[in-house]
């Protein structure tokens, strides 16, 4: 393949790697808040007090890239590298908290973003005015410059909509709605259940769909997800729609049973799709009634499927009793494939294993607990950085084995 | 890659599982023998179980787990030629170069293959991976272990020092994984590598600061963005059930019976000892021998005698403790599952050092402003 073939337009793996109509995209602001907009045809694009700009302008632009507004159009800014810092003697031995530094009065520095000003200009005049300015260590003016740039600048970042992206999207704004888990607990889950193009796999997601998205994306949206919840009606996965998914790919690759409809022994109460009468009154009934039909033929169908079982793994995220969920799904699963539960506390999962290895199809379950850290690599300041999460949560993995064991001796 | 068929068939590769120490895989051979200390089997024995069996030896020495290879599975078989990635690093470093079905990706050095294999199952048949290596024979053991585990035709491995010659691709992957002892003197050939209509990404992975040092610098001078580094880990947890922790009651109980004993004790040496002294007076100093012969059983006496006196229970039960206690026989303590981190785990494999490189040029935007906010000082 040449460099021209694969730089296609639509992204691999039924990922749309450029913007369109439709989309619901993560914007990244100056001070670091991101932001989801749904970019809609012939729309504003509102960033508050970055400002805005029309719709079409992101549209065909691949995602991932930075801009500055001016006048309502988007010019694409250059990726910026890192400035190195030169050492001075500068300490902070001679300034003083409290101090009157900035002559430039609020009222000036509204004045200048009104007369239309580039932020950088702004950045300047407030330097130029301050009183101690010149005082600071070089990588103390750094921080001010970045802080002061936060504040005026007319730029943002879409952010691409990449499943690692998205999980840290989602862990900031709501940890407690996706289960708390974390991108590098997500990534071990999807490793663990050898999740692959083309695979069929069971998932448990109580956690706004984060892991069924995870599911979908690294199957490339070609195999097959079985997602079993407590809902009576499909659930909505809020996580899902920063995907992007065509509605098509989904109704394709993703079929859905609630804990009730995924039990063996319940017949579900299906509405009639045969008109009482025993004959057709009108069209409007017959399209009402191949509608029912089609759903319940559905559901039949998704039932069975399930329960004719040989499935290549089981993920669970889920706020309902996790040996429960193990046990009444594991046997929908062909042997040597793996068995990943997740946990935000330990005790549930310490319980789950003591279960499980009494129990001989479930091979080696183990607990872990996942670990990060993350530096900043600033030249000269490299360092971990000083908040971090706390825990990643606990996974617990197992080796799915058939009942039966052929014995040489007998 | 590998077999998918329900059942083991001569010529796959199965991983046999015997403990969690002792994971290895076989190449089924029709004539062949696997002989462990879990027993005798010959590899026909196999043939035609299904994946995920429970199988007893010949000789009734024990049995195994037959498995169907995946690459975590692998990482935990594979033969060692060098030092390898393990789980969390190869999950994390795939989720963010985005690596997924249909990527393109470059890995230097091969290695031992363990995160190969991860990158080749996560692709799938329409992605690729251009795998390098510099020294020769590790380049043809995993060549020959490519094609026994049918993804040669998603990976291209090529014997070469990428650091010296660069890739063999140009403006094509979306993502680079560097494994090298140097791998700033890669990244000018990384960026060539990599495809310039949307952005792509890097990861170094060094075990020292120092590397990670002189990496940030290269990507930063190459015009990589975003540079960040990780570290990360997998923390196993033991599982134990043990006896629920007793109440304090008890011990407080245990404590107070001991003190009673040893004052019991003291008063009865008291009581000996004036005894003996009164006896001393008595008979004098020829007769102390025979005198202390008669110690034993005056002291069995003493206990008879002074037991209601001190309501306290015999010296010997004290010293038997709670295992003939009446009340531990009828109620034998609750078990509680709990959970520690293992004593002994890896503490740093790697720094992960990850960047984007954002190309410049982009066919579909008019106007490129220059690096305004940048030169903004």
């Amino acid at each position: 393949m040449n460099a021209a073939e694969s730089a296609s337009v639509s992204g691999h793996g039924g990922r749309n790697d450029t913007i369109s109509f439709g989309h619901t995209v993560l914007f990244r602001l100056p001070n670091g808040e991101v932001r989801s907009i749904k970019v809609e045809k012939d729309s504003i694009i509102s960033l508050g007090r970055v400002g805005s700009f029309s719709a079409h302008e992101l549209t065909g632009q691949p995602y991932g890239f930075a801009y500055e507004i001016h006048e309502k159009k988007l010019k694409r800014l250059h990726p910026r590298t890192m400035e190195d810092i030169e050492e001075t003697d500068a300490t902070n031995e001679l300034i003083n908290d409290g101090q009157f530094v900035q002559p430039l009065t609020l009222e000036e520095i509204e004045a200048l973003k009104k007369s239309g000003v580039h932020a950088s200009d702004i950045i300047k005049a407030q330097i130029e005015q301050h009183a101690n300015y010149s005082l600071k260590t070089e990588y103390s003016k750094d921080k001010y410059r970045k802080r002061k740039e936060a504040k005026y600048s007319k730029s943002f970042e879409t952010i691409e909509p990449t499943i690692h992206n998205i999980c840290d999207y989602w862990f900031k704004k709501d940890q407690n709605r996706i289960r708390d888990i974390r991108s590098d607990s997500l990534s071990q889950m999807l490793n663990l259940a050898n999740v692959r193009p083309g695979g069929r796999y069971i998932v448990v997601d109580d956690a706004s769909g984060l892991l069924v998205s995870a599911v979908l994306d690294r199957i490339g949206c070609e195999g097959r997800i079985l997602s079993i919840n407590d809902a009576d009606s499909p659930p909505a996965y809020p996580v899902l729609t920063l995907m992007n998914y065509e509605k098509e790919i989904l109704t394709r690759v993703l079929s859905t049973l609630n804990w009730a409809t995924a039990h063996e022994n319940y017949t579900p109460l299906l509405t009639p799709s045969e008109p009482p009468s025993g004959r057709i009154r009108s069209e409007r009934q017959r399209l009402r009634l191949d509608k029912r039909k089609s759903t319940s033929d559905m559901l039949m169908g998704t039932r069975q499927e399930l329960f004719a079982g040989e499935f290549d793994g089981l993920l669970v995220a889920s706020e309902y009793d996790s040996f429960e969920i193990v046990e009444m799904l594991s046997p929908y699963l062909a042997g040597s494939t793996s068995i990943v539960v997740q946990s935000v506390f330990l005790q549930p999962l310490t319980d789950l294993q003591a279960r499980m290895r009494l129990i001989p199809h479930y091979l080696a379950p183990s607990v872990t607990e996942s670990w990060l850290r993350c530096y900043q690599v600033l030249p000269g300041r490299t360092h971990p950085t000083m908040s971090t999460s706390g825990s990643g949560g606990f996974l617990l993995h197992a080796i799915k084995m058939y009942d039966h064991s052929k014995d040489f001796l007998t | 890659m590998w077999s998918t068929n329900r059942q083991v068939a001569a010529g796959d590769v199965v991983i046999i599982w015997q403990t969690r120490e002792l994971i290895q895989p076989l190449l089924i051979t029709p004539g062949k023998d696997f002989n462990s200390r879990f027993g005798h089997y010959k590899h026909v024995d196999f043939i035609g179980i299904p994946y995920g069996s429970k199988v007893g030896s010949r000789n009734g020495k024990g049995f195994i787990h037959l498995l169907r290879p995946t690459p975590e599975l692998w990482t935990m078989a594979l033969p060692h030629r060098t030092q390898i990635l393990y789980l969390a690093d190869i999950a994390f470093i795939t989720s963010w170069l985005d690596i997924r079905r249909g990527s393109r990706v470059i890995e230097a050095g091969t290695g031992s293959g363990s995160f190969s294999h991860s990158v080749a199952r996560t692709i799938g048949s329409t992605g690729h991976l251009y795998s390098y290596e510099f020294h020769e024979a590790r380049a043809d053991k995993a060549r020959e272990e490519f094609v026994r585990h049918g993804i040669e035709d998603i990976v291209t491995l090529t014997h070469r020092n990428v650091c010296k010659d660069g890739f063999t691709v140009e403006n094509s992957v979306d993502s680079v994984f560097l494994d090298l002892p140097a791998p700033w003197d890669a990244v000018e050939h990384a960026k060539k590598a990599l495809r310039k209509d949307c952005p792509t990404r890097i990861c170094c992975f060094s075990p020292c600061i120092e590397q990670v040092l002189r990496t940030v610098n290269a990507l930063n001078d190459a015009g990589f963005t975003d540079i960040t580094m990780y570290e990360t880990l997998l923390r196993p947890h033991e599982v134990q059930h043990l006896p629920a922790p007793l109440p304090l009651s008890h011990i407080i109980d245990k404590l107070k019976k001991m003190e009673q004993n040893r004052e019991e004790k003291r008063l009865r040496q008291i009581a000996n000892a004036s005894k003996r002294k009164r006896e001393d007076d008595l008979k004098g100093l020829e007769a102390d021998k025979r005198a202390r012969t008669e110690e034993s059983s005056a002291l069995e006496d003493n206990n008879d005698q002074e037991g209601s006196t001190f309501q306290a229970t015999p010296l010997a039960s004290a010293n038997v403790g709670f295992a003939t206690d009446p009340s531990q026989v009828e109620a034998p303590p609750a078990k509680v599952n709990l959970a520690k981190a293992s004593p002994e785990v890896r503490g740093h494999t790697s720094y992960l050092t990850f960047a984007r490189l954002v190309p410049i040029s982009n066919p579909t935007a008019e106007n490129i402003e220059g690096d305004a906010v940048a030169t903004s000082s």
